[in-house]
């Protein structure tokens, strides 16, 4: 493995994906900062926006830095330098779950800010969005592990699709929960042991699909 | 930067294949021996889907043999053993910068992954070929990417240079000054190149080995020269009942009524006279061009291959 290498890699993808970033981190602030304007459809409307933007940012990123390489033919390029598979690998799948956390984590530690500063915000609320923010990113995972190993916008446009299918039904069954509903209630923070559980269910899967997306993407036998 | 190469007194070979194979759905590479010394200009001729840029990519390693052995500057070469790279420099046709970015931003780059980056050629090549440093990948022209890719390649002074179809497309002037500055590189006789093309006549501008290669096999391969030297057409007015004799290569092209056009690919004099000997009268005998060597070639190896 060759550390240097890959930082170069690293950080070339950060570059080409400069402006991007940018764009959905400002989005997704802005869309945080409409959850925190008066009234109850600001709320709703910020909240649709914020996992729009994330939504977005996710498929954009694997669209952008791992299958545009190929569509693009810059992998032959990048491939001809002295860099294995293993350095290729690693550097990809940091960078686009970096660029994907970046706006990801903008969004969530800027609610949860508003959550304590803005008047009559709820605090309890973040242990509602955690969840919600965990399955977006476990979603995100999946479609990273299927551009790996399918190496098609399309088979990751319909994972996407599920993906969004599931956060709805997922979102629906939080409502419908009565201690979830109690939470975003709540002026204090609490982690009961429900919302624990399904934090660890999802971190949990976005580490397999991680290793996935590692494993399939290393034991590839031809670069291009 | 560093300009001086590594001269290498006991490299064996540049780059060799022995009996390497791949499949895919349509297309099969059969038992390709390859061996290529080191300090020589290697042309590889084929006709388009002949398995030319698949035993590039496989002496890149960025295309693994189902079978067979790859050996480049005298190291193994894989997708997770990349040390036979740094001293490589490959271009392929299809191969494409990030149209976004500058071309100082790709020599930025390629140039922090290369200890052997030379900044000075790298500026030279810039102004010999008329780039603008600041211009953008997608503002560039087929000829200037072509270019932009070979200064890429060229100022990271690699010891060995793959250079699949490079010039593909371009127009006779920066055709001219890609074979120029190619023609530079090869007066350094540490230097090696594997040219591949189906232009015969840039082949055999710089190419001192020549390898043919159609569906999939190589079907011929020689020193330049000597293949220009051992391939003979004959023209032959025959009596009607003429048979040919027995002479190792010979074969019939075409024949009108008692006017026969014969190729010979191991020529030796005596090959005349034993024509003669036959009956038959030879009007000509003529050196063939690598052109027309290459398409007998190909025809005699589908023959035979049928």
């Amino acid at each position: 493995m060759n550390a240097q290498a890959i930082q170069i890699l690293f950080l070339k993808d950060l570059f080409l994906s400069r402006w991007w970033l940018f764009g959905y981190l400002l989005g997704g602030l802005l869309s945080a900062g409409v959850t925190s304007l008066p009234g109850e459809s600001a709320g709703f409307i910020g909240f649709i926006l914020m996992v729009t933007v994330t939504i977005a940012a996710g498929i954009h990123m694997i669209g952008v830095l791992l299958l545009a390489e190929q569509v693009d033919m810059t992998r032959t390029f990048v491939m001809s330098l002295p860099i294995s598979l293993l350095d290729y690998s690693i550097a990809k799948i940091s960078v686009v779950l970096v660029t994907f956390l970046i706006p990801w984590l903008g969004i969530l530690t800027s609610l949860a800010v508003l959550a304590f500063v803005v008047p009559g915000a709820k605090p309890g609320v973040i242990a509602f969005l955690v969840p919600v923010f965990l399955f977006m990113l476990a979603g995100f995972c999946f479609q990273l592990v299927t551009a790996v190993i399918s190496e098609s916008t399309g088979w990751t446009i319909v994972v996407v699709v599920l993906g969004n299918v599931l956060l709805n039904v997922f979102l629906m069954n939080l409502n419908k929960n009565p201690i979830i509903s109690e939470l975003v209630k709540s002026d204090q923070l609490t982690w009961p042991p429900l919302v624990l559980t399904i934090i660890a269910i999802e971190c949990l899967v976005i580490v397999t699909a991680l290793g996935l997306a590692f494993l399939f993407q290393i034991r590839r036998r031809d670069l291009i | 930067m560093s300009t001086a190469l590594d001269p290498s007194p006991h490299l064996t070979s540049a780059a060799a294949l022995r009996g390497v194979c791949k499949a895919y759905r349509h297309f099969r590479l059969h038992d390709i021996n390859i061996q290529i010394e080191p300090g020589t200009v290697n042309g590889l001729i084929g006709p388009n889907g002949a398995g030319k840029s698949t035993v590039m990519r496989i002496l890149m390693g960025l295309v693994q043999p189902d079978a067979g052995t790859v050996t480049v500057l005298d190291q193994s070469i894989s997708s997770h053993d990349v040390n036979a790279k740094r001293e490589i420099g490959y271009f392929s046709d299809d191969m494409r910068l990030y149209k976004s970015e500058t071309i100082e931003f790709h020599m930025q780059f390629v140039g922090s992954l290369f200890p052997s980056w030379d900044e000075v050629y790298a500026r030279q090549l810039l102004d010999r070929f008329g780039l603008i440093p600041t211009q953008k990948v997608k503002g560039l022209s087929h000829g200037q990417r072509v270019k932009c890719l070979l200064l890429l390649i060229l100022a990271r002074r690699p010891r060995l240079l793959i250079l699949d179809e490079p010039t593909n497309g371009l127009d006779p002037i920066a055709k001219q000054e890609v074979l120029a500055e190619l023609m530079q590189i090869v007066t350094d006789e540490n230097r090696t190149i594997l040219y591949s093309s189906h232009n015969t006549q840039d082949v055999e501008q710089i190419c001192d080995t020549i390898t043919f290669i159609d569906r999939g096999r190589v079907i011929a391969s020689n020193h330049r020269d000597e293949f220009l030297d051992s391939w003979r057409r004959f023209k032959l007015r025959t009596p009607e009942d003429w048979r040919a004799p027995s002479i190792d290569g010979l074969r019939s092209e075409t024949s009108f009524g008692n006017l026969q056009v014969m190729t010979l690919d191991r020529y030796q004099p005596a090959a005349e006279e034993r024509l003669q000997a036959s009956g038959a009268t030879v009007e000509t005998s003529e050196a063939m061009t690598l052109e027309e060597i290459f398409v007998a070639a190909v025809v005699r190896g589908r023959e035979e291959t049928r």
